[in-house]
């Protein structure tokens, strides 16, 4: 799953940088990321600005609200609109989280953790492998921030994980924040906790800023990268030996695009220091 | 088939944090869990992590209900003068009518619960069209994109029938709820008609109707322009038909077609 089209660092399109993003003509951005539930079926001015970035410049797709390990059944025709779009787009893969969204027909809209059971397992495993057959490119899954295990875990969450791409033979959009935040909350080694998962399988990378309440880190994607989360994506770098996309994240707090464009381009000087170091390592 | 304990420990997740009794939660983290018949192990789990579970209770939370006082803010300051914007929400949220994926339809999704339940409206019978108001601009500006009807001309005859843009709503209220603003959230009864529509840049723009251009707007999209003027006692076309090219070049009115050769 190596596409030249996406490398380095690239940035989450969102609704209150659309205007200026539209009428820039080098903004350094190599690729966006998009969530189709935000422009699938949408209209109006803010919709045809996004469309005429999207039909511009490199863009990557990812999913909010599809529910890979809910019960629901798929919504036959936003999955036929979302075909269209991931076809329209170009996008080389769509990807989604490794969560629930919806019970009995409710959509939660919120990203809320699957069991860690074996149950859980084969289930998500189905549901993934169903869902893969229906788009028209390769599907990834991400791994959630979560700040409780639901029910009684029979494996941790790295198992978990692991079984889920394996079994559902997906790539992997590894968000590190989330690796990190998960560290931070549940009280582990978070390089210790990558190096157990199956990183052959990473796709893509996410990066964001999250926030501490009291006790508890909460993934807020409301702040500036901080340094040990930029630390992990470039130790992440090197231990997979190969430059994979970096998206970063930004849905709360939003600041101006020049701001976020400034922040992008530390993160971009980042990750192009790891793979300096990558290739030194192979020369 | 039994049902599956992955889907029960959904089901007990949903109801943890849509659920209406916070103080039985406060006081029972398990109860949920239990009401779904899940395992001493799986009650056990809800109980040890209440307060992390109480997380997602707030975030899923303030994910359904920022659209809302996004949305409705003349809705929300009526309803907090007299404490009861929290019930209301609540009530919305029991009823899980939120379906949709798409964060759009949160705010529509509240609007066809608060049609479908009449939830307040007894005590106050204008509060369906204070929201739908709240909303109209935005469901407007938002309308899903569509290639535009093809086959129309763009000057009025009088034997024309009105093409609307898809885009553009006609709505009738009985109170003058655009005229609200959160420090006066009580309109005046009195007919009220509007047309809602996008301009050429994709923006929504609102505009009052007298109670005779509301009609013919309504009655000339099926009979001709002249027939229409003339069962609503207008005697003089030639004010109609500058006020359809204004409304067709700001666009709300997509064009025009001959009745005799549609």
């Amino acid at each position: 799953m190596t596409h030249d089209r996406f490398t380095g660092v690239g940035l989450g399109l969102r609704r209150p940088h659309l205007e200026a993003v539209a009428q820039m003509e080098a903004h350094g951005v190599p690729f966006w990321e998009t969530c189709p539930e935000n422009v699938v079926g949408d209209g109006g001015r803010h919709h045809r600005l996004a469309c005429a970035i999207l039909d511009r410049d490199p863009v990557l797709t990812h999913g909010l609200t599809m529910s890979v390990g809910g019960f629901d059944a798929w919504d036959q025709d936003y999955l036929r609109d979302l075909g269209d779009f991931l076809v329209r787009t170009g996008t080389p893969w769509h990807s989604e989280h490794l969560c629930f969204t919806r019970v009995d027909a409710t959509c939660l809209h919120e990203l809320l953790p699957l069991p860690f059971t074996r149950e859980s397992v084969r289930h998500t495993v189905a549901r993934a492998r169903d869902l893969q057959a229906r788009l028209p490119v390769p599907l990834l899954l991400e791994n959630i921030t979560y700040y409780a295990e639901l029910g009684a875990a029979e494996m941790d969450e790295a198992d978990f994980i692991t079984a889920v791409l394996e079994g559902a033979d997906t790539g992997w959009l590894l968000d590190v924040n989330n690796v990190y935040v998960n560290a931070l909350n549940f009280g582990f080694d978070p390089k210790d906790w990558l190096a157990r998962l199956p990183l052959d399988r990473v796709a893509q990378i996410h990066i964001a800023g999250h926030k501490r309440f009291g006790e508890l880190t909460v993934d807020t994607h409301g702040a500036e990268v901080i340094d040990p989360v930029i630390e992990l994506m470039q130790w992440t770098l090197a231990r997979l030996g190969r430059p994979v996309p970096v998206l970063l994240e930004r849905d709360n707090h939003i600041p101006d695009v020049e701001v976020l464009l400034g922040e992008r381009r530390r993160l971009q000087q980042a990750y192009n220091a790891a793979l300096v170091n990558l290739e030194a390592r192979h020369a | 088939m039994p049902e599956s304990r992955t889907l029960r420990l959904q089901r007990a997740m949903a109801s943890f944090v849509l659920d209406a009794d916070e103080a039985a939660l406060e006081a029972d983290p398990g109860r949920a869990a239990r009401r779904h018949g899940l395992s001493g192990d799986d009650q056990r789990a809800f109980r040890e992590q209440g307060e992390a579970l109480r997380t997602y209770r707030e975030l899923v939370r303030m994910s359904l209900v920022e659209p809302l006082e996004e949305m409705f803010p003349v809705l929300r300051a009526l309803l907090e003068s007299t404490e009861l914007w929290d019930g209301c929400v609540q009530a919305f949220l029991d009823a899980r009518t939120v379906r949709s994926g798409h964060y759009r339809d949160i705010a529509p999704a509240f609007l066809g619960w608060l049609a479908a339940s009449g939830w307040g409206q007894e005590r106050w019978p204008f509060l369906l069209e204070l929201a739908h108001a709240e909303l109209l601009e935005v469901l407007v500006a938002r309308y899903p994109d569509a290639d535009p009807p093809t086959g129309l001309h763009a000057t009025p005859k009088p034997n024309d029938v009105i093409v609307l843009d898809p885009a553009t709503q006609l709505v009738s209220y009985g109170h003058a709820v655009h005229r609200t603003t959160a420090a006066k959230p009580i309109p005046e009864a009195t007919p009220t008609h509007l047309i809602a529509f996008r301009d050429a840049e994709g923006e929504a723009r609102l505009m009052e109707l007298t109670s005779a251009t509301a009609a013919l707007l309504v009655q000339a999209r099926t009979r001709s322009l002249a027939e229409a003027a003339a069962a609503l006692g207008i005697p003089e076309l030639e004010p109609v038909l500058a006020l359809l090219r204004d409304l067709h070049r700001d666009g709300a009115i997509a064009g025009f077609q001959s009745l005799e050769n549609p």
